[in-house]
């Protein structure tokens, strides 16, 4: 073992106190920030899911043969009992609700509102469709009524429509016929958002089904204990399905809302990029400097026979060294501001609003970072190999050091 | 007759210095030195003393000529070979000592044998190696906590740890005073003698020519003299080709 190498490079790192302690706190804080970003990447990730779990989407949910291409609403499951019983049985299902949509026209008197219609079983449907709770006039379906129709805002006020009020609903038919019924609003619900207050309009499911003459439900939603858990309870409920219904995640149920967040983490991780590399220039500059101060005593190294591999070795020693001190301060300063930003999130009301939404999906303005062991493997990861990287150029100068020159300078 | 270990044959080494232009420090330099030799380079400054074994401990290579250490043509080894050359059988004693300042006395020679990849007893090693000149004691101080003398012998314990065929000094006595320089001249021919080490210096300090079996004097870049045992005392030697005699130090 180098052990005398290794001595020479701790030594050497504590020769200019001032430098190295400003090194070790410039990729603390860099490492800080790349943590603090990661941290709120992961947060998002949990946020997508809660996301899913609130909006109705479902973590899982079964659709039919032909849905994930054409996404047609007339669309059923071939055996939706079947597949909900399946579901059921699975550990780690907590909720699972059956849904009939439908396109249609809402009337009241000249005002007209084309809306998606959600049949549900109001019983299950409040546990997994968080809107529901945000019933401003009226109440949310009850479990055996029929003709009862809940709608968001912007529907109640485009058609000019309040609590107790009668609306015409047209759809059509199975067999392409033109079919009306009658509905009487029993609850407007307000979310803050417009969009998503769009896309709120429920009645039982078997009003659906009376309304549009097509039996059963056409997806079938699955909210996860953990949901970590989605592909693996996809796989596993995929072969008790009945033949051409089939699982979905939620990225391929709302692609477009996961595109919305890996954009984000996309800008997240940019920012972090440009961070790390300004605090890499920064130490790379002074790891510069430090071999150039001792271009003297790399000649004499090189003079007594070091070879330029065991310089740079030498050289990305020391950087270690500086590395690892920096990601013990930055795990001495970020743990308590990650620990933070998992218990009280970030608030971003002030800018967005209680009710901030994206097609449609209410967003929580709250983002909670995440918090666990991966920080620890990170910060090293990050601070080493940007201390590292830093290192490789002042490295590769102290090898090219030509000794006689530098020693001939020196005298 | 023992066998040559640096020959030198038409050895010429010009620098640049500016552009266009450049610095004739080597003109056809022809020597031969031959296994355990106590060889002293003389000349004024700038005739090219420090050039010469600079070149022959392979720090550099010359512009012209040919020059062969230890059997190797110098000139047609690459980096790695010239680092290997002088990690495996040359050793260095500087001026300005130039050793390691975060190590101890016994560090700074264990550093070598651990290059050479010595593990086992390389500390009893590095030990005896200090002792033998006088060190023993020193040994765990931090190098800033010696005197130059003390320093000087470091650096030759350094030097001869790992037993090298060949041992460079470049005005090893330049910054001793006259009774450390005395010693360290002494301590140098005595590891010649009972190791059979060869031992090129240069230097201007008469005394430590007065040491040398075979005296080369350097003028301009040329070999002017070259006599083993010179009759003429060391202060005429280099009173003759013009190198101030310095007052000796207390």
């Amino acid at each position: 073992m180098a052990w005398i190498a290794t001595r020479y490079a701790a030594r050497t790192v504590g020769r200019n106190l001032r430098r190295t302690a400003l090194s070790v706190l410039g990729i603390a804080i860099g490492c800080v920030l790349a943590l603090f970003m990661e941290s709120l990447n992961r947060g998002r990730g949990e946020l997508f899911a809660r996301v899913g779990s609130s909006s109705g989407i479902g973590h899982v949910r079964i659709v039919p043969a032909g849905w994930r291409v054409r996404r047609d609403q007339r669309l059923r499951l071939a055996d939706w009992e079947a597949d909900a019983a399946a579901a059921r049985s699975l550990p780690g299902v907590a909720v699972v609700t059956a849904r009939a949509r439908a396109q249609v026209l809402l009337a009241v008197g000249t005002h007209v509102v084309p809306v998606d219609v959600v049949g549900v079983d109001p019983a299950v449907e409040a546990r997994t469709f968080r809107y529901v709770q945000r019933v401003q006039e009226g109440r949310y379906l009850r479990a055996t009524e029929s003709g009862a129709l809940v709608v968001g805002k912007t529907i109640a006020d485009r058609l000019s429509a309040g609590v107790d009020d009668e609306v015409v609903a047209t759809a059509v038919g199975s067999g392409g016929d033109i079919q009306s019924a009658m509905f009487r609003i029993v609850g407007i619900v307000s979310t803050g958002s417009d969009d998503a207050d769009m896309s709120v309009c429920q009645v039982a499911r078997g009003d659906v089904e009376r309304l549009t003459g097509l039996s059963g439900a056409g997806e079938v939603s699955l909210v996860l204990d953990d949901f970590r858990q989605a592909d693996a309870i996809r796989l596993t409920l995929a072969p008790r399905l009945a033949p051409g219904d089939e699982a979905l995640t939620l990225p391929e149920l709302a692609p477009e809302i996961q595109g919305h967040f890996e954009q984000d983490a996309a800008s997240a991780r940019f920012v972090s990029a440009v961070i790390l590399l300004i605090v890499l220039l920064g130490v790379a500059s002074a790891q510069l400097a430090a071999v150039l101060e001792r271009r003297r005593e790399f000649a004499v190294l090189s003079a007594i026979g070091m070879s330029g591999a065991r310089l740079i070795t030498l050289v990305v020693q020391e950087a270690l060294m500086v590395g690892a001190a920096g990601a013990l301060l930055a795990l001495a300063l970020g743990l308590p501001i990650v620990w933070r930003l998992a218990r009280a999130g970030l608030d971003f009301r002030r800018y967005l609003g209680t009710s901030y939404a994206f097609q449609g999906v209410l967003l929580d303005p709250v983002i909670f970072g995440d918090f666990g062991m991966w920080i620890v493997p990170y910060v090293f990861l990050v601070a080493i190999g940007a201390t590292v990287g830093a290192s490789l150029y002042p490295a590769w100068y102290a090898a090219r050091t030509d000794p006689a020159v530098a020693l001939r300078v020196a005298q | 007759m023992s066998e040559a270990i640096v020959v030198a044959r038409g050895v010429t080494k010009a620098f640049e210095a500016g552009r266009h232009q450049q610095v004739w420090a080597l003109r056809g330099v022809d020597l031969e030195v031959r296994a355990g030799e106590f060889l002293a380079l003389v000349g004024p400054s700038g005739s090219g003393k420090t050039t010469l074994l600079n070149l022959v401990g392979a720090l550099d290579v010359p512009t012209a000529g040919e020059l062969v250490v230890l059997g190797q043509r110098v000139a047609a080894l690459s980096r790695r070979k010239r680092a290997l050359l002088r990690l495996t059988s040359l050793g260095f004693v500087f001026q300005a000592y130039n050793l390691v300042p975060v190590l101890t006395a016994l560090e700074n020679v264990e550093f070598v044998l651990e290059l050479q990849g010595v593990s086992e007893g390389r500390r009893a090693r590095a030990r005896d190696v200090l002792a033998d000149l006088g060190l023993g004691a020193l040994a765990d101080r931090r190098i800033n906590e010696l005197s130059g003398g003390q320093q000087q012998r470091v650096a030759v314990a350094r030097a001869v740890a790992a037993r090298p065929r060949l041992v460079l000094a470049d005005e090893p006595t330049a910054n001793l005073d006259g009774e450390n320089a005395e010693t360290l001249m002494h301590l140098m021919r005595d590891l010649r003698d009972r190791h059979g080490m060869t031992f090129i210096f240069s230097t201007h300090d008469p005394r430590v020519v007065s040491h040398a079996v075979r005296v080369v004097t350097l003028v301009d870049g040329r070999v002017a003299r070259d006599e083993d045992k010179p009759g003429e005392a060391p202060h005429e030697i280099l009173a003759g080709i013009g190198v101030p005699v310095p007052a000796q130090k207390a």
